[in-house]
C-alpha cells in the first residue's frame, strides 16, 4: 500500500501541475495516438493523423495543448465551435493556404510564438515562393523542421535542422531534379559542396566546417545575387570573414557551386592533363616494376647456374 | 668478403631525407581521408585515428610546412655546395638528367625482355633514381605551392591576379588533390619496390640510415661512379 502511495503522489501532482492543458491534450490523444492508418480528407488528400504520444510529449512543444495550434476545426470532421482567431493568424493562413493539407491554421500557428522568424521567413525566397507565388512545394516551417508534433532542439541529432542533418534536409529539394528544373536552379549545388573542402571536412565530422546555413542563412535565405543575401558579392567579405579573418575580394569568389565544365577551361583541362599525367606515370612505373621483378626472378632463379 | 664501404650520403642529406620521409607519411595519412571522405565508415574511422578532422587538418598543415622548409633547405644546400665547388657537375655523378638516361632506360627495358645480356652501366644515380629525385621537385612545385595557397587562402588571394580568379581556386584544389595521389602512388610502387623489395635491398636498403654503401655494391650498381672514384684514388 505504501509503495502504491509513493507512486501515486507524484503522479497526481504531475496531473495537477499539467492541469487542464494536459487533460485536453489527453482527450485528443485517446483517438489520435491510436489512428495508425492513413486517412483520406474530404478534399481527397491522404494524410497521417497519428500522433506518437511519447515523442510528442518529449518534443520541445510537448508542454502545449493541441488547441494551442489547432485553433479551428471548421474544416475538419470534429465540427467544434470555432474560436475567434487572432487576425494576424487569419491573414497568414490565407497566404500559406497553398501548402495546407489538413489544418492550415495550425500550419501558421507557429507565428504566434515565433513572430520574428515569421517576419524573416516572409521576406525570404522560400517564404515568397509560397506566400506570393502560391506554390504548393517549397518549404514552410514543417518542411525543414519536421513534423510540428515532434520538433526537437536543433542541437539534437534527431532534428532535421541539426548541423549533421541540415545538408540532407536542404538537399531534399536542392538535389531534387524535378524541383530544380521547375525553379531553374543548378542540380550540382549539394554535389559541389560535398566535393569542396568545406563539404569534405563536414562529412568527416569537422566541428567548424560550414554547412549551407552558415553562409546562406536560413529563415531569411535569399537568392545568392540578391544584395540582401549574405553570399551576395556585397556581403561576402563579412560572411566569409566569420571564419576567414580579413577575407579579400579576391578570396571570396572562391566558392561558386558551379560544376567544372568547358566554359571554365583552365580547371577543366588542368584536371584532364593531370589525370593523363597520373595515369601515364602510374602505367610506366607499374610496367617498369613488373618487368624488373620478372628479370630479377629470371636472373636469380634461372640464370644462377651460369655464374 | 668485401667489407670496405664509402659514404654515399652525408649526415645533412640523410637528415633531409628523414624529415621528408616523416612529413610525407604524415601529410599522406592525414590527407587521405579528406580526399576520400565517403568510403563508408572507413573514412571516419581513419580520421578518428588522427584525432578527428580538425586535428588531422592541423597535423597536415604543420607537416606540409615543415616539408616545404625541408625542401628549401635542400635546394639551398645543394646550390651552396655547387657554388662553393664542394660538388662538381660530372656526367658520371650528377643527378641532372642527361640524354644517356634515355638510352639507359631503353637498354634496361631491353635487358628486362632478355634482348640484352648486360644491364646498362649507371653513374652515381640511375635514371630511375633521377626520376625519383626530380619527382620531389615536381611534387613540391605543384602540391607544395597549391597546398600553401589552400592552407593560407586569404593571404594567397593577395597574390592572385584578378584575371585568374575565375579558375584559380578550382585549379589549385585539383592540383593539390590529383598530384598528391600521384605522389602517393609513385612512392608506394616505385620507391618502395626499388628501395625495399629488390632482391639485394630486401627488406630495406640501409643507405638512408648509415649513409654508407659497400664498394662491392657500388661497383655493381653504379659502375661509372666507381670508375671515377677509383681514378681519384678514393676506392680501390
Amino acid at each position: 500500500m505504501e509503495k502504491r502511495l509513493g507512486f501515486l503522489v507524484p503522479f497526481l501532482l504531475l496531473i495537477f501541475l499539467s492541469g487542464i492543458s494536459y487533460a485536453q491534450t489527453y482527450t485528443c490523444l485517446v483517438c489520435h495516438s491510436a489512428m495508425k492508418q492513413k486517412i483520406k480528407t474530404e478534399a481527397g488528400e491522404v494524410v497521417n493523423l497519428w500522433i506518437d504520444e511519447e515523442r510528442f510529449m518529449n518534443s520541445v512543444h510537448g508542454f502545449a495543448s493541441c488547441d494551442t495550434c489547432h485553433k479551428l476545426f471548421s474544416e475538419n470532421p470534429h465540427q467544434r465551435p470555432a474560436k475567434t482567431m487572432p487576425p494576424n493568424l487569419g491573414e497568414a493562413f490565407q497566404k500559406i493556404r497553398s501548402k495546407a493539407k489538413v489544418d492550415g491554421v495550425a500550419l501558421v500557428a507557429c507565428i504566434e510564438c515565433h513572430p520574428e522568424v515569421y517576419r524573416e521567413y516572409s521576406e525570404s525566397i522560400h517564404g515568397k515562393n509560397i506566400m506570393d507565388k502560391k506554390m504548393s512545394d517549397g518549404p514552410s516551417c514543417v518542411d525543414c523542421h519536421g513534423s510540428p508534433h515532434y520538433i526537437v532542439s536543433r542541437n539534437s541529432k534527431d532534428s532535421p535542422v541539426n548541423k549533421w542533418n541540415i545538408v540532407n534536409t536542404c538537399g531534399n529539394c536542392h538535389e531534387n531534379e524535378a524541383i530544380a528544373k521547375k525553379y531553374g536552379y543548378g542540380l550540382h549545388i549539394v554535389e559541389k559542396y560535398n566535393e569542396s573542402f568545406h563539404g569534405k571536412k563536414y562529412r568527416l565530422g569537422h566541428e567548424n566546417a560550414p554547412t549551407c546555413v552558415d553562409c546562406h542563412s536560413y529563415h531569411k535565405v535569399k537568392k545568392w545575387d540578391d544584395p540582401q543575401s549574405p553570399v551576395s558579392m556585397v556581403n561576402r567579405k563579412v560572411t566569409c570573414g566569420k571564419c576567414h579573418k580579413g577575407a579579400t575580394d579576391k578570396f571570396v569568389v572562391a566558392i561558386t557551386h558551379k560544376p567544372i565544365g568547358k566554359d571554365n577551361p583552365v580547371p577543366y583541362y588542368a584536371e584532364k592533363a593531370l589525370m593523363i599525367l597520373t595515369i601515364s606515370v602510374f602505367a610506366f612505373i607499374t610496367v617498369h616494376v613488373v618487368l624488373e621483378i620478372y628479370s630479377e626472378i629470371r636472373d636469380k632463379v634461372f640464370r644462377k647456374k651460369e655464374e | 668478403m668485401e667489407k670496405r664501404e664509402i659514404e654515399r650520403f652525408n649526415i645533412i642529406e640523410r637528415l633531409q631525407h628523414v624529415i621528408l620521409l616523416c612529413t610525407f607519411l604524415l601529410v599522406a595519412f592525414t590527407g587521405w581521408a579528406l580526399k576520400y571522405p565517403d568510403v563508408g565508415e572507413y573514412s571516419s574511422w581513419w580520421i578518428k585515428i588522427w584525432g578527428g578532422a580538425k586535428k588531422a587538418g592541423i597535423i597536415h598543415r604543420v607537416a606540409g610546412v615543415i616539408m616545404v622548409l625541408d625542401f628549401i633547405w635542400h635546394a639551398l644546400y645543394m646550390a651552396y655546395r655547387l657554388l662553393t665547388g664542394k660538388i662538381k657537375i660530372r656526367a658520371a655523378t650528377t643527378v641532372i638528367p642527361l640524354p644517356k638516361d634515355v638510352i639507359d632506360a631503353i637498354q634496361n627495358f631491353l635487358y628486362f625482355f632478355g634482348l640484352r645480356k648486360e644491364k646498362p652501366r649507371f653513374g652515381r644515380f640511375s635514371y630511375a633514381q633521377k626520376f625519383d629525385y626530380w619527382a620531389v621537385f615536381w611534387g613540391m612545385g605543384i602540391i607544395g605551392l597549391s597546398g600553401l595557397c589552400l592552407a593560407f587562402p586569404v593571404q594567397a588571394s593577395y597574390f592572385f591576379p584578378s584575371w585568374s580568379l575565375n579558375w584559380i581556386w578550382e585549379t589549385i584544389a585539383i592540383m593539390h588533390s590529383d598530384e598528391a595521389l600521384l605522389a602517393i602512388v609513385f612512392i608506394l610502387i616505385f620507391h618502395f619496390y626499388n628501395e625495399h623489395l629488390k632482391f639485394h635491398n630486401f627488406p630495406m636498403s640501409m643507405v638512408w640510415i648509415t649513409g654508407r654503401i659497400s664498394v662491392e655494391t657500388l661497383k655493381e650498381e653504379h659502375p661509372l661512379e666507381y670508375e671515377v672514384l677509383k681514378k681519384e684514388g678514393k676506392v680501390e
